[in-house]
Parts: C-alpha cells; sequence; structure tokens
C-alpha cells in the first residue's frame, strides 16, 4: 500500500516538473479508434469517458443492440413500486451529440482480433485499434433442469433488463392472496449478489400493501449463505413476519427440477405448486466475448487487474458483468468504475494524456421496506493476481431508522448521478 | 500547463495524514508550517471519475450532495473529517481513508475548478 503511494507520488512529481514526453500516437492514421461493444453501465462509461476526456482527438463508436438501455438496477424498485418503469429507461443520444461517439445501434456479430475488426449484423466492418468488450452476462438456460429459453415466459428470470422486468411486474401483481412464490437463486458469481434478495423484499412489500399477506415466498437457493444475508433476514423478520423462507442446500437438498407449464419446483425435500416462479439461472459472460476467445473455463473472461486489458489480447479491454474482477462484484457501480481505469488506459496508450494507477470502488444500495434501506461496499486496488479488496464496508443490523432512510435517500441520489455519469 | 494551483489550506490534511504520507523517499521535507502542496488538477479529474459516479457533476441534487464549485478548503476538511471518522457516512470513510493529502489536495483544486461560484 505503502508502495503504491508512493510510487504515485513519485510519478505525479515527476510529470509536474517535465515537459509532455512524446506521445505513442497510433501512426499512419488520422485518428486512432475506439470500438465499444455494450451500451450498458460498463462499455457506455467507457466510451463517454474516452470521448470527453480526449476532446475529439479518438475516434469512439458504441455499438449497442437496443434502442434504449433500461437499467436493471433499480428494477426492484420498479418491482416495489417504487420508481416508474420510464424512470430506469435511458437513452443513447446525448452520447453522440454531447460528445460526438458515433452509435452503431445494432447487434455486434464476431470479433476478428488478428484483423482488429469488429462485424456487425448488417455486414459492416470496424476496424480498431482498442477494442472495449462490454456485453454483461448472458444466461445459461441449462443450469436449472426443466427450464429452458422458451419457459422464460412461463418462469421469468428478469436477469436482463427489460419486457423480462415488466412480465415479472405483471405476474406479481396477478398473484392471489395465499399464493406462494418461489425464487430459484443463482450460484456464484452472479449478476449483482444482494439483488435476488433486494427483488424478494420487494416482491414482499407489494403483496403486503396490497393486503396479501397469507402469501409465501419461498427462496431456493444453491448458495449456503448470500449477500448482506443478516440484515435481509432481520428485515424479513421485522417487516413480513412468516412471509419469506429462505431455504440453504441443507435443508432443500438440491434443486432436482421445474417444470413451468405446471408451475411446479421439485426439491430433494418438497415439491412446491407456486403461483410464480422466478428462476435466476447460472450466468456467464456475454456471447460475443467468449465467441473471440476472451472467456475462460469460467466463462468469464480474464483481466489485467492494473488496467482492464483482457488477459489474452492487449489491444481489447473487458469490463462488467463480463470480466473476472477479483474481488469487486459483478454490479453497475464496479463496471462504471472500471470503465474509467480502462478509458483512462486506452487515452494514455492512444494520445498523449497521463496515466495514473488504477482505483476501484463500488458501494451496493438495496431496499428491503419503504424507507429502509442498507448498503454494502469497498475499496479495490490492483495486485498482480487479482483486483483486491483494501476496504469495505456493510450496514449493520439493528440500524436506527433515521439511518436507514438516509441510506435509501442516499441510493437515490447515486441512481440520479450513476446514470448521468453514464449516458450524460 | 499542467493547470496545478497552490492549495496552501492543505496543511491540515498534511497534519492528519503525518507518518502515514512518505512525499517522495529521500527529498528532505519542509518544516511542516511551510509546506505547500501543488494541487494536481489532472490527476484530480482522473480521480475525481470515482466522486461522480454519485455527486453529479451538473451540480443537481437528488440525495447525495454536490460538491461541484466548492472552495478548496471546504473538500479537503469535509474528506480530513471522513478519513478521521468524525464524520460518520462510511461510503465516504472508505473513499476518504484511502486518500493520500496529495490525491485529496488535486481533488479539492478539480472541483474546485469547476464552477466560480460555490453553489451554496
Ligand atoms: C435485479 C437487479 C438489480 C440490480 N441492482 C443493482 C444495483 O442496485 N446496483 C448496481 O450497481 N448494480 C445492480 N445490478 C447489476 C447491474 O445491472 C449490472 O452489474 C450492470 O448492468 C453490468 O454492466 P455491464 O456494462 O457489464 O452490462 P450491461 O449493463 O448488461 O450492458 C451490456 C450491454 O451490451 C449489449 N450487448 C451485449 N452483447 C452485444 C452485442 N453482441 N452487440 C451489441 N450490443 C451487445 C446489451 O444489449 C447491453 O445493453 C442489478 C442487476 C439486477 C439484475
Amino acid at each position: 500500500m505503502q508502495t503504491t503511494r508512493r510510487s504515485l507520488l513519485g510519478g505525479a512529481l515527476a510529470f509536474a516538473g517535465a515537459a509532455v514526453t512524446g506521445a505513442p500516437m497510433v501512426r499512419g492514421q488520422a485518428k486512432p479508434r475506439v470500438v465499444v461493444i455494450g451500451g450498458g453501465a460498463g462499455g457506455a462509461t467507457a466510451a463517454r469517458y474516452i470521448a470527453k476526456d480526449s476532446k475529439g482527438a479518438v475516434d469512439v463508436t458504441l455499438v449497442e443492440e437496443g434502442q434504449t438501455y433500461q437499467t436493471c438496477f433499480f428494477s426492484n424498485l420498479y418491482l416495489g413500486g417504487f420508481r416508474s418503469y420510464e424512470s430506469i429507461v435511458h437513452r443513447y443520444d446525448r452520447l453522440a451529440s454531447e460528445h460526438g461517439i458515433r452509435l452503431a445501434q445494432q447487434r455486434a456479430a464476431r470479433i476478428d482480433r488478428d484483423k482488429k475488426t469488429v462485424l456487425l449484423a448488417d455486414g459492416s466492418i470496424l476496424p480498431y485499434d482498442r477494442l472495449v468488450v462490454a456485453p454483461g452476462i448472458d444466461l445459461k438456460y441449462d443450469s436449472v433442469p426443466g427450464w429452458s429459453r422458451e419457459a422464460e415466459d412461463l418462469m421469468p428470470h428478469a436477469w436482463k433488463p427489460g419486457r423480462q422486468t415488466q412480465l415479472l411486474k405483471a405476474r406479481l401483481d396477478a398473484v392471489p392472496d395465499g399464493g406462494l412464490i418461489v425464487m430459484v437463486a443463482p450460484p456464484n458469481p452472479y449478476r449483482c449478489p444482494p439483488g435476488p434478495y433486494e427483488r424478494v423484499s420487494m416482491m414482499a412489500h407489494v403483496l403486503k400493501a396490497t393486503g396479501r399477506t397469507k402469501c409465501k415466498i419461498i427462496i431456493v437457493d444453491p448458495k449456503d449463505r448470500f449477500s448482506k444475508m443478516g440484515l435481509f433476514q432481520e428485515g424479513w423478520e421485522a417487516h413480513y413476519p412468516g412471509m419469506v423462507e429462505w431455504l440453504a442446500p441443507s435443508v432443500h437438498d438440491g434443486i432436482k427440477s421445474v417444470d413451468p407449464k405446471t408451475n411446479t419446483v421439485v426439491t430433494g425435500f418438497e415439491t412446491y405448486q407456486a403461483a410464480l416462479v422466478n428462476v435466476i439461472p447460472a450466468q456467464m459472460a456475454g456471447a460475443i466475448a467468449r465467441e473471440a476467445g476472451l472467456a475462460g473455463a469460467s466463462g468469464y473472461c480474464a483481466i489485467d487487474p492494473a488496467s482492464m486489458k483482457s488477459a489474452v489480447d492487449p489491444n481489447v479491454f473487458v469490463l462488467g458483468d463480463a470480466c473476472v474482477a477479483g474481488d469487486m462484484p459483478k454490479s453497475a457501480f464496479s463496471a462504471n468504475s472500471q470503465a474509467k481505469v480502462a478509458a483512462m488506459t486506452i487515452r494514455a496508450e492512444l494520445t498523449d494524456s497521463r496515466a495514473f494507477p488504477a482505483r476501484y470502488a463500488n458501494t451496493c444500495w438495496s431496499l428491503i421496506e419503504t424507507d429502509d434501506g442498507v448498503k454494502v461496499g469497498g475499496r479495490y486496488e490492483p495486485t498482480p493476481e487479482k483486483i483486491k479488496e483494501v476496504e469495505g464496508f456493510v450496514s449493520k443490523t439493528g440500524e436506527s431508522k433515521e439511518l436507514r432512510k438516509q441510506t435509501y435517500e442516499e441510493s437515490i441520489g447515486w441512481y440520479a448521478g450513476i446514470t448521468a455519469d453514464i449516458f450524460g | 500547463m499542467r493547470n496545478t494551483k497552490k492549495a496552501t489550506i492543505l496543511l491540515a490534511a498534511m497534519a492528519v495524514d503525518a507518518g502515514s504520507s512518505g512525499i517522495v523517499s529521500g527529498a528532505t521535507p519542509p518544516p511542516p508550517i511551510a509546506r505547500v502542496i501543488e494541487g494536481d488538477r489532472a490527476l484530480g479529474e482522473y480521480l475525481s471519475g470515482e466522486c461522480v459516479t454519485c455527486h453529479q457533476l451538473s451540480g443537481n441534487y437528488d440525495g447525495i450532495p454536490s460538491i461541484v464549485g466548492w472552495p478548496a478548503p471546504w473538500l479537503v476538511e469535509a474528506m480530513n473529517d471522513f478519513k478521521a471518522h468524525k464524520r460518520a457516512n462510511p461510503v465516504m470513510q472508505t473513499i476518504a481513508g484511502r486518500y493520500s493529502a496529495e490525491e485529496i489536495a488535486a481533488l479539492a483544486v478539480y472541483f474546485e475548478s469547476l464552477m466560480k461560484q460555490p453553489p451554496r
């Protein structure tokens, strides 16, 4: 730690005294080209920071197949009735109008790492000097026996944003009093560690607020414990007594199968007949990253902790949920933080801008019930092995109502802040 | 060109950081009272990426206070208070705790430069 600080200081002071040295420009072309695949928390932030900070010196193209972006973050608050759907939908136009980013609103079909090009769905080819790959996750449709892509409307996942999120809300609203909801929780590592449990809280909130207190939510979990476990369990007990039951593998003896047609979930111990089943399957990096050979056996992409460069290709950076970010969780906050390190590194490589040591941060807020917000987070630094947590914090059980309310209000501020930081 | 700016107000920061920050090894440290830190704006701009995830660059308030255009001493004082756990928020304690006096100076100079008048 001391060494890091010292080298930073030394670097900064040495720079302050010296004239700017020759830039490592890409020779033989007017402007260096950066292509970013994925306009989510990671990719859009990277595109915006590279374009904004290079002030036109770098040609940035953002490839995103969606016309708009629906945030997964705060989608649970939409489910709970705390946010409108419109409030979690964001547009890309300011990235183009304010920072001159070229938008390619279509699917990136293939990356050719030897030729340094990206093939788009319409057949056009984008050459790059540096490529940022931030496609988020793909779902492992075969990870829950009986469930499939065809069955995702019968047993929604709502783990990729948009239509699925709206479907889950409609299905929740239709659950009769006394009905059973089963959540099949995902195995590690997955997008948003506290997300499933915040979702259960929001479901319980809606049921309670609409007088459906005879309903029950059972979480069948492949994990022995989960993020902010003590905080969620305390909150469920206090706000939704008898309504939420979490089952560890030792209790349910394994998720044997689900039947989407009959809404049944079979575990080693019991068969549940449910009014609504929310299957959150295992996950992996988005297809474009895996097909380009950037992912390892884990299904996610190894990176250099100091720069976010792919471990297998120095011209490619992998950000957000698709990468293996050491101790950082897969969150929008993390993706946004990683994007800034990548953007800084890319600018330093392609223009005459300064390079600084990488640093990362994350905070994940969760809402348990109205004005009852909790958070977990940390600071991270690169080590040769991984991005390592150097300091962390988590809300405590038994905190005052005032503090919990403040924490919730802080999360509202964070959402406004991060979406402005991502989309301009 | 580097757009540095003297932030003499950083004596407080130095006091808090004394002992942990080893300025440049080998250099003779000046007497503490005369220590002046150059707020490195470019460093501040990079580090600010961490702040603006929550504190909006527009200066808007939606639950997290604006820090845009704050006079540098305010930010230094706030960061030092978080660092010393004199202010309560664990997010800010964690963030401030890892910053050196030089980094705090850089951030202070950067945020001060964003607007001439403080927004309060
Ligand atoms: C219910 C829920 C709650 C959450 N809550 C929080 C929270 O409170 N805080 C938090 O920080 N995080 C939260 N998250 C996690 C957060 O949403 C993700 O971690 C974050 O979106 C990851 O960013 P990303 O850029 O890696 O991927 P994404 O945001 O998923 O962006 C990837 C983008 O790439 C595009 N794409 C993929 N492949 C291609 C291709 N081949 N061509 C073109 N475009 C492509 C996709 O359309 C998508 O827009 C939550 C997630 C869920 C599911």
